[in-house]
C-alpha cells in the first residue's frame, strides 16, 4: 500500500486498473438506473422514493470524498509529500459536485415530502458547511501562485474541515431535524424496505467506483502536469 | 417492469435525475479530457527533452571535451 506512494508506481499500478473502474461504474450506473425505475412507488412517498437512489449516494460520497482529501491534506502536510497533495487536490472538484448533488436533489426531494425546498436544520446546514469548505479549499488553491504554498494553506483548511464530518453525520442525532435520521444499516430503526435495497446498493456502488475512477484519473493528470511544468522549466533553462 | 411514469411528481423526479447524469457526464468528460491534454503535452515535451539530450550527446562525441582521456 505505502509502495504506491510512489508516483511512478501509482502510475504503473493505475494505469490498467483505471480504464476498468470507468468500464464497472458505467455498467452499475446503467444497471442501477434500471432498477430504480421497475420497484414499486413508496406506499407514502409515492415516486419521489425514486430521488433517493441519487440522493443518499451523493451525499455519501460528498461525505466519502472529502474524508479522501482531508487525509491526503493530513499526509501532505506532516510528510510534504507530493502524491498526498495531489490525492487532496484531486478529491476537491468532484466531492463539491456530489455535495452540490446532494443539496440540489434534497431539495427536490423535500419539497413534495416536507413543503419545502429548504429549511436551517442542522443536517441541511451542515452540508452546505462541507460545500463551502469544498468551494474553499478549491479557490486557497487557486489564490496562491506558489504551488507549494498554495499546497500547504489548503491543506490546512482541508484539515479544519475535517470537524465538520461527524458533524453532518450525527447532526441528525444531535439536534432535531426535519431531515430523517439514518435508516440504513441503523439497528433499530425502521429499515429501508428490502424491495429498495437492490438499486439503492447499485447506485451506491455505481457512485463509489465513479468516485475511485475520477480520483485516481485526476490524481494521474496532475502528476503529468507536475513533471509537464518541470520539464518546461527545466528546457527554459537549457535554451 | 419498468415505470416511466413519474406522476404527481414527474416535476422532482426527473430533474433530480436528469441533473444528476449532467453533473456525471461533465465530470467524466472533463477528466478525461484533461487527462488526455497533459499526456500529450508530456509525451511531446519528453520527446524534445530526448531529442535535446540527444544532440548535446552527440556533439560531445563529435568534438569530445577535455575530460582526461585524450592523449
Amino acid at each position: 500500500m505505502f509502495g504506491l506512494s510512489n508516483p511512478q508506481r501509482f502510475m504503473a499500478f493505475t494505469g490498467p486498473l483505471t480504464p476498468v473502474l470507468w468500464g464497472l461504474a458505467a455498467v452499475l450506473l446503467g444497471v442501477g438506473a434500471w432498477l430504480s425505475f421497475t420497484v414499486p412507488a413508496d406506499y407514502q412517498q409515492g415516486d419521489t422514493v425514486r430521488i433517493m437512489f441519487v440522493h443518499v449516494p451523493a451525499a455519501t460520497l460528498g461525505l466519502g470524498a472529502y474524508a479522501a482529501l482531508g487525509v491526503s491534506s493530513f499526509f501532505a502536510l506532516v510528510f510534504r509529500h507530493a502524491l498526498a497533495d495531489a490525492a487532496a487536490r484531486a478529491a476537491a472538484l468532484p466531492g463539491a459536485a456530489f455535495t452540490a448533488l446532494a443539496l440540489f436533489t434534497g431539495s427536490l426531494w423535500g419539497q413534495p415530502m416536507w413543503g419545502t425546498w429548504w429549511v436551517w436544520d442542522a443536517r441541511l446546514t451542515s452540508v452546505l458547511v462541507l460545500f463551502l469548505f469544498y468551494l474553499g479549499y478549491m479557490a486557497l488553491r487557486a489564490s496562491i501562485d506558489d504551488e507549494q504554498k498554495a499546497g500547504r494553506a489548503a491543506a490546512v483548511l482541508g484539515l479544519v474541515g475535517l470537524i465538520n464530518l461527524p458533524i453532518v453525520k450525527f447532526s441528525v442525532d444531535w439536534w432535531n431535524t426535519l431531515h430523517q435520521p439514518a435508516s440504513f444499516l441503523t439497528p433499530g430503526s425502521s429499515g429501508l424496505d428490502p424491495v429498495y435495497l437492490p438499486p439503492f446498493l447499485t447506485m451506491l456502488a455505481a457512485y463509489g467506483v465513479l468516485f475511485l475512477a475520477l480520483w485516481l484519473t485526476a490524481i494521474r493528470t496532475e502528476i503529468r502536469r507536475r513533471r509537464v511544468m518541470t520539464l518546461r522549466a527545466r528546457l527554459a533553462q537549457e535554451a | 417492469m419498468l415505470d416511466l411514469d413519474m406522476t404527481p411528481y414527474a416535476a422532482f423526479v426527473w430533474p433530480a435525475w436528469g441533473v444528476s447524469a449532467l453533473v456525471l457526464i461533465v465530470l467524466t468528460v472533463r477528466a478525461v479530457v484533461a487527462s488526455r491534454k497533459w499526456k500529450r503535452e508530456l509525451a511531446r515535451l519528453e520527446a524534445t527533452e530526448s531529442e535535446t539530450n540527444g544532440a548535446q550527446v552527440a556533439r560531445s562525441a563529435v568534438a569530445p571535451t577535455n575530460n582526461g582521456l585524450r592523449p
